[in-house]
């Protein structure tokens, strides 16, 4: 679930060509209001279901039931330990997976010795789903922390490492020869031309980093733990307990949504020089 | 220093594999002198106007420049991330930057736009900024490949107009490349057309069609230099 709300959605992408006249007869803000009209009738609808028997609880709660069990285990203080557990393990996985494949992205799309030598292999263990290997990670670290965390950095390594290299790639080779006529050094083609020019294919891998390391946090945590979201969720399942789960699946999509809401601040920050990404473009 | 000219080629040649592109070609260019260069496609122009900006390297001969030449692309090649004065900007160093740059993008009309971005100018402004990069520096040698190929007429003419004060008011030597016979005239002190990699004529536009692009011996240098290029005068 998280995986997609953290995933790219085509229509977050700037604004599509002949959608200014629409949007300007409607007026933006009654557009946006409109947008939120059908979640809001499926969770009314959901709620009704749920209050007048439709659906049995123990199969499905109603949101509101969700929303009281939410509270309780704030005032108890048990979730938000659970919680900061979690985006601890995120953020670790996240920091040494992406600092990993920005690394070998940038050696492979500076040297060609360094594309002959990685680049082969990187691509093999690529085509490997890396939740594969989830049974095998059991094996070398236990349930421990490290296993979780592994498995996060190999999620996020990858797309990190292929945009990076890509980006450097996509580089105009005509703004480099300016930058060479102009005698900028090595260090100033890097700075000022190369990773400035490589931003947006980063930033994008960044995106697909972050959803693949929320999937990999979830199915982790679900399979060995004893803290976080996805234990919270395994040990409610033992008491058919469907509010805390549905809390614990709707706590992942709000922290998928918020941490694409970052790298999309990210985007509009760093990239504000970029057609698709100037202000008005964005949401 | 001064004495020396913004640039000289003796003896160029330059073949890729068994094809010759530039072969003995000799080419002096005085401080504040305007040439340019006519030739049909793939006749060398290109290559001996990348051989003085240093981004080819000739199998004989020798180039010498007056210090880093300027170059004027047909693309602006401005950097899409960095504003305006950034670009102009790009590589100078000091404290100063900034302020250099304000000036040479003032003297091209766009000193109001120094935090724009290149995203927002026209295909003449872009090339206006170009034009500020290249002078900032005070190049003794403005070398300008095509710049104006992709604008349309009107911007053009107003495009040489301001090559033309800019170059009488910062005294570089200009190589300009281009298919463009009337442009040439328009601007040049000399006009040298290039043929089987070597210069084949050299012609002086006289005084008066500098000022007066309809002046009748604008008309007959014209029909000169097409035939030079292997045209037939037909075109008028």
């Amino acid at each position: 679930m998280s995986a997609t709300t953290a995933g790219q959605s085509p229509a977050s992408r700037g604004t599509r060509p002949g959608q200014h006249n629409t949007a300007g007869d409607w007026g933006g803000l009654g557009l946006h209001l409109l947008s939120w009209l059908a979640p809001v009738a499926l969770l009314l609808l959901w709620e009704g279901a749920a209050r007048f028997g439709e659906i049995p609880p123990h199969l499905l709660p109603a949101p509101s039931k969700v929303a009281t069990t939410a509270i309780r285990l704030i005032g108890n203080g048990q979730l938000i330990p659970d919680m900061g557990v979690s985006l601890l393990r995120a953020a670790s996985g996240f920091a040494i997976g992406g600092s990993i494949g920005f690394l070998l992205g940038l050696a492979v799309g500076f040297s060609r010795l360094a594309e002959a030598l990685l680049d082969r292999p990187v691509q093999m263990i690529r085509a490997v789903p890396f939740l594969a290997v989830l049974q095998l990670v059991i094996v070398w670290f236990g349930v421990g922390e490290e296993a979780k965390i592994f498995l996060v950095s190999l999620g996020v390594l990858f797309p990190i490492y292929i945009n990076t290299v890509l980006g450097i790639r996509q580089v105009d080779p005509k703004l480099l020869e300016m930058g060479r006529v102009r005698g900028l050094s090595r260090g100033q083609l890097i700075r000022r031309i190369i990773l400035p020019g490589a931003m947006p294919s980063l930033l994008a891998g960044v995106r697909y980093a972050l959803a693949s390391a929320w999937l990999a946090l979830v199915v982790a945590e679900t399979i060995a733990a004893t803290s976080g979201i996805g234990f919270l969720a395994m040990d409610a399942r033992e008491f058919l307990r469907t509010d805390v789960i549905v809390l614990a699946i709707v706590i992942y999509a709000l922290i998928g949504v918020l941490a694409d809401g970052v790298a999309r601040l990210l985007e509009r920050r760093l990239l504000a020089w970029h057609p698709n990404y100037a202000r008005r473009g964005a949401r | 220093m001064a004495s020396l000219p913004a640039a000289r080629v003796q003896e160029l040649r330059r073949a890729y594999g068994p094809r010759v592109i530039i072969d003995g070609l000799n080419l002096t260019i005085a401080r504040g002198e305007f040439v340019a260069l006519l030739g049909e496609s793939g006749c060398g122009k290109t290559t001996l106007l990348r051989a003085l900006a240093g981004l080819d390297s000739p199998q004989g001969g020798r180039i010498e420049t007056a210090g880093r030449p300027a170059i004027v692309f047909q693309e602006h090649r401005l950097l899409p991330w960095d504003t305006l004065w950034r670009n102009v900007a790009l590589g100078l160093s000091g404290h100063d930057a900034r302020d250099r740059a304000a000036r040479a993008l003032a003297e091209v009309g766009l000193g109001d736009r120094l935090e724009d971005w290149p995203r927002n100018l026209s295909g003449g402004q872009a090339q206006r900024v170009a034009l500020a990069r290249a002078l900032v520096e005070e190049p003794a040698l403005l070398l300008l490949d095509e710049p104006f190929a992709a604008l349309d007429a009107l911007t053009r003419l107003r495009m040489h107009d301001l090559v033309r004060d800019l170059v009488a008011r910062h005294r570089p030597g200009v190589l300009l490349v281009t298919h463009d016979v009337d442009e040439a005239i328009a601007l040049a002190d000399r006009i040298l057309v290039m043929r089987d990699g070597a210069i084949a004529g050299t012609h002086i536009p006289p005084e008066a069609t500098r000022r007066d692009r309809a002046h009748p011996e604008a008309a007959a240098l014209r029909r000169d230099l097409l035939a030079a290029l292997g045209l037939r005068a037909t075109a008028d």
